[in-house]
């Protein structure tokens, strides 16, 4: 029996051009684990509202074609009904959190269907324990870390026993190991109870190995339906824009150059197994010597542009954020600040343009001391974007926005004028100038809060999390982008979760854990540190993984990208088949 | 701003905390009516030492001497202006009893804060809640009552980020005049309130996915269930009653501590 079904689905949102969702029809069977996805404003997220009703009945807008959800057509019934059968889990888990306590919030779907008090308790314990959270059961919902309010979520909603659940990139705000967590949790739901899980997600690496199909979006259509090693090596899927996890693509080139699979392994784990007995048993050197090419960037002139000195700090509350942390950031490199939720990551960077000063030690900034200047005279030399967009937009249009620091620093007209065009133009905002940037997309506004910035041309750029919620083809503009930077002798500090980004950018490393740092290098030398990387919630790349395994076999364990593990591999494979 | 911080609920298990939030509201109401009701310092010591170790039995010690502390600027206020009206009005003499009015009044005042603070530290809203529903309030009231509670430390997080962000920026928020101070204000609240449009939509959306209104008949996790020490506590609540209306009528006149002779 097919528990959803569509039938040329159409939709266009109030207003809107042209349809969100165009001739739609899917036929999901019970039991299935599926991955949505394709570019920014494809469809996806249209698509998930419509399976509990919340299109069109929330929403409103034109909904032609129909859908049915375990054998009901979802306009008529309505959406609190349908919360039964499928249980829509969004972003931010911030705004689907109602009670005050965990276990009241569990409670918050069962107690709205008018659940006996003893059967609620035997549901509430069985969806803390199937997700984890039982011990945090009398807790309050805002000490929650961002991964346990997102497990949490998932627990509302399977407390009320839904035979479908569907979750919007459930782990865009969490460290890898968070993320991975919210992976294994859905995957035994899956297996366990045999729950159909619609999964949207641009973290392809993590979560294409636990599905078992997936359906790509573009335009408001479907355009590619099928088993996922399949269907992410599809060309067509490729030029889209959609991530191919790294390990497959490293397959889909060994295979290309020859080297036949029984179907394309999509993990680490498959590949390594489909390598093994291929392997040359003398092992392959490094072409070249990588350690020297990554102290490169910052080898010609050691003058430092951030100084970090001991330094302490304790929000109000007496919360520690940061103790005694010491770093240096000299002019002209490249750093990537990993950690876990809460590690004090963000903490770090506000000092960095004098939001926050420092407890105790110092912060100096181009050796000048940021507890006697001004955040606005640091900011001109240090230039921080901030993870959300809408948190800084606010102007009519995107120009004005743009302009808005020119004009508190004091520039001239004439200088504002000629500012704003270059950094729209840098950043391909030109078109948009005179929309309003409440308009655009997620990551066009994202790409207008980096021009507000840029637009002052700082020396030093920080970005805090700027992946976050961006597709491929979008991440892959941004790394070219902070590439030109670097050419252009900018100092760049980038705060993320995003081990890939990180592990093709290969900057230099700081490890934050706790409020303190506990490691600091280049990429090669701290992602091949397991142990450290787990101390502070990052995960391997899955190449590096991929690359450990190998390394008992004598090929380098230091390959962090596709490219490089290419070449490598292939001189191996040959080398043996010699 | 302190005095409300302090306020804010703590997690604990006493008996005070586990107490019916209706007996626990009557509970306060006796100590705020023996606090209006007289102005002598002699029974207003006695209801304070009364109310000392309810806070200790609560475990919110800490909590209420912030409290006390964020009160101690008003507390100063009342003193000192009834000190000094006191002194011009009744021709320059300052007596002692006098002082010892002053000093009633200053102490009624934390008696009052003493008697909210071990009520709002001690109650968890949900219980609050479940109170006001008892008393017949519709859900949906009772709904955003919890919710304006569950957002406020996320907005006040995002108020901040805002303001980090426009700050980085060179947004000066204190430069210029007062009109432009002012106006320096924009930039931090539309996006705070395109935000919080935003937020309440998602909300909205979420509030359904968890089918909010599916049934007339709704149930509730936690019962209001009263036990043997609400039933106690009730009743030596209605006995203090009583027992104050009494005083109140036949015993007008409490001697006075100090005396009343003259200090200036």
């Amino acid at each position: 029996m097919t528990i959803i079904e569509t039938r040329d689905l159409t939709y266009s949102y109030p207003h809107a051009s042209k349809p969100a969702l165009k001739d739609v029809n899917l036929d999901i069977e019970p039991g299935e684990f599926i991955l949505l996805t394709g570019p920014s404003g494809c469809g996806k997220t249209t698509f998930c509202r419509t399976l509990n009703g919340l299109i069109p009945k929330f929403y409103s807008g034109e909904m032609s074609g129909t859908v049915r959800v375990s054998g009901l057509d979802t306009r008529e019934h309505p959406t609190m009904m349908l919360a039964r059968h499928v249980g829509l889990i969004f972003q931010n888990p911030d705004n689907q959190i109602f009670a005050l306590t965990v276990e009241k919030d569990i409670a918050f779907g069962l107690e709205n269907l008018g659940t006996p008090k003893d059967e609620m308790l035997r549901e509430i314990n069985w969806a803390a324990d199937s997700t984890g959270i039982e011990p945090l059961m009398s807790r309050a919902t805002h000490e929650l870390s961002g991964g346990q309010k997102q497990r949490l979520t998932i627990a509302s909603i399977l407390a009320m026993h839904p035979e479908i659940i569907v979750m919007d990139e459930p782990t865009a705000f969490l460290d890898p190991v968070g993320a991975e967590h919210i992976f294994m949790v859905l995957d035994r739901l899956n297996k366990e109870f045999g729950m159909t899980i619609i999964l949207i997600e641009h973290r392809m690496d993590l979560a294409s190995k636990y599905v078992n199909r997936i359906i790509v979006f573009n335009n408001g259509s479907v355009v590619s339906d099928g088993e996922p090693s399949e269907v992410l090596s599809r060309d067509s899927i490729r030029l889209l824009g959609v991530g191919t996890p790294r390990v497959l693509e490293l397959s889909r080139r060994l295979e290309s150059h020859g080297f036949g699979f029984d179907g394309l392994p999509i993990s680490a784990e498959a590949l390594y197994e489909a390598l093994k007995p291929r392997l040359s048993s003398r092992g392959t050197k490094h072409p070249v010597d990588m350690g020297a090419l990554d102290d490169y960037t910052g080898e010609f002139h050691h003058h430092p542009a951030i100084q970090v000195k001991g330094v302490d700090y304790t929000y109000p509350g007496n919360v520690k954020a940061l103790s005694s942390v010491g770093l240096t950031i000299n002019h002209g490199e490249f750093v990537a600040i990993m950690g876990e939720n809460g590690a004090g990551k963000t903490t770090l960077v506000k000092h960095f343009n004098g939001l926050l000063r420092p407890g105790k030690g110092s912060v100096l900034i181009d050796n000048v001391d940021t507890s006697t200047t001004s955040v606005a005279r640091l900011s001109r030399s240090v230039g921080l974007v901030f993870q959300n967009p809408d948190d800084q937009l606010f102007e009519e249009t995107v120009e004005k926005e743009v302009s808005f620091a020119l004009r508190n620093f004091g520039f001239k007209e004439s200088v504002v004028d000629s500012r704003v065009k270059w950094a729209l133009n840098l950043l391909d905002l030109n078109e948009y100038k005179d929309s309003s940037p409440f308009t655009l997309s997620g990551g066009e506004r994202k790409r207008v809060a980096l021009a507000s910035v840029l637009a002052w041309d700082p020396d030093i750029l920080v970005l805090d999390e700027p992946t976050v919620g961006q597709d491929y083809g979008q991440k892959e503009r941004l790394r070219h982008f902070l590439m030109q930077l670097r050419i252009q002798g900018k100092t760049v500090v980038v705060v993320t979760h995003d081990v890939e980004f990180v592990a093709e950018s290969k900057p230099k490393i700081v490890l934050m854990a706790r409020g303190k740092i506990i490691g600091e290098g280049p990429a090669k030398e701290i992602m091949t540190c397991p142990k450290k990387l787990s101390e502070c919630s990052v995960a391997q790349p899955e190449i590096t993984k991929l690359f450990a395994m190998l390394s008992k076999h004598g090929l380098p364990e230091d390959v962090l990208d596709v490219d490089e593990a290419y070449d490598i591999l292939v001189r191996d494979l040959k080398e043996a088949g010699r | 701003m302190s005095l409300l911080e302090s306020l804010r609920f703590t997690r604990g298990d006493t008996a005070i905390h586990n107490m019916d939030p209706r007996v626990k509201f009557l509970l306060t109401m006796v100590f705020f009516s023996a606090s209006v009701m007289f102005l002598e310092l002699v029974p207003l010591i006695v209801v304070f030492i009364v109310q000392v170790p309810l806070v200790a039995s609560a475990k919110v010690t800490r909590e209420w001497l912030k409290s006390l502390k964020g009160a101690s600027f008003i507390a100063a206020i009342i003193f000192v202006t009834n000190m000094a009206s006191f002194y011009y009005f009744r021709g320059g003499v300052l007596t002692y009893g006098i002082l010892e009015y002053s000093l009633a009044l200053t102490l009624r005042f934390i008696v009052l804060v003493t008697s909210f603070s071990i009520f709002f530290l001690t109650t968890s809203p949900d219980k609050l809640s479940l109170a006001l529903e008892k008393a017949r309030i519709p859900f949906e009231f009772n709904f955003a009552f919890i919710t304006a509670i569950r957002f406020v430390p996320v907005l006040a997080e995002e108020a901040q980020t805002i303001i980090d962000a426009q700050r980085s920026r060179g947004l000066e928020l204190d430069k210029g005049s007062f009109i432009a101070r002012v106006r320096n204000y924009i930039p931090i609240l539309l996006p705070l309130i395109i935000n919080s449009i935003r937020r309440s939509l998602e909300l909205a959306e979420a509030m359904e996915s968890r089918a909010f209104g599916a049934t007339e008949k709704r149930t509730n996790l936690y019962e209001l269930k009263m036990t043997g020490f609400d039933y106690g506590t009730l009743a030596a609540a209605m006995l203090s009653i009583l027992l104050l209306v009494f005083l109140k009528l036949y015993f007008p006149v409490f001697p006075k501590l100090l005396g009343e002779g003259v200090i200036l």
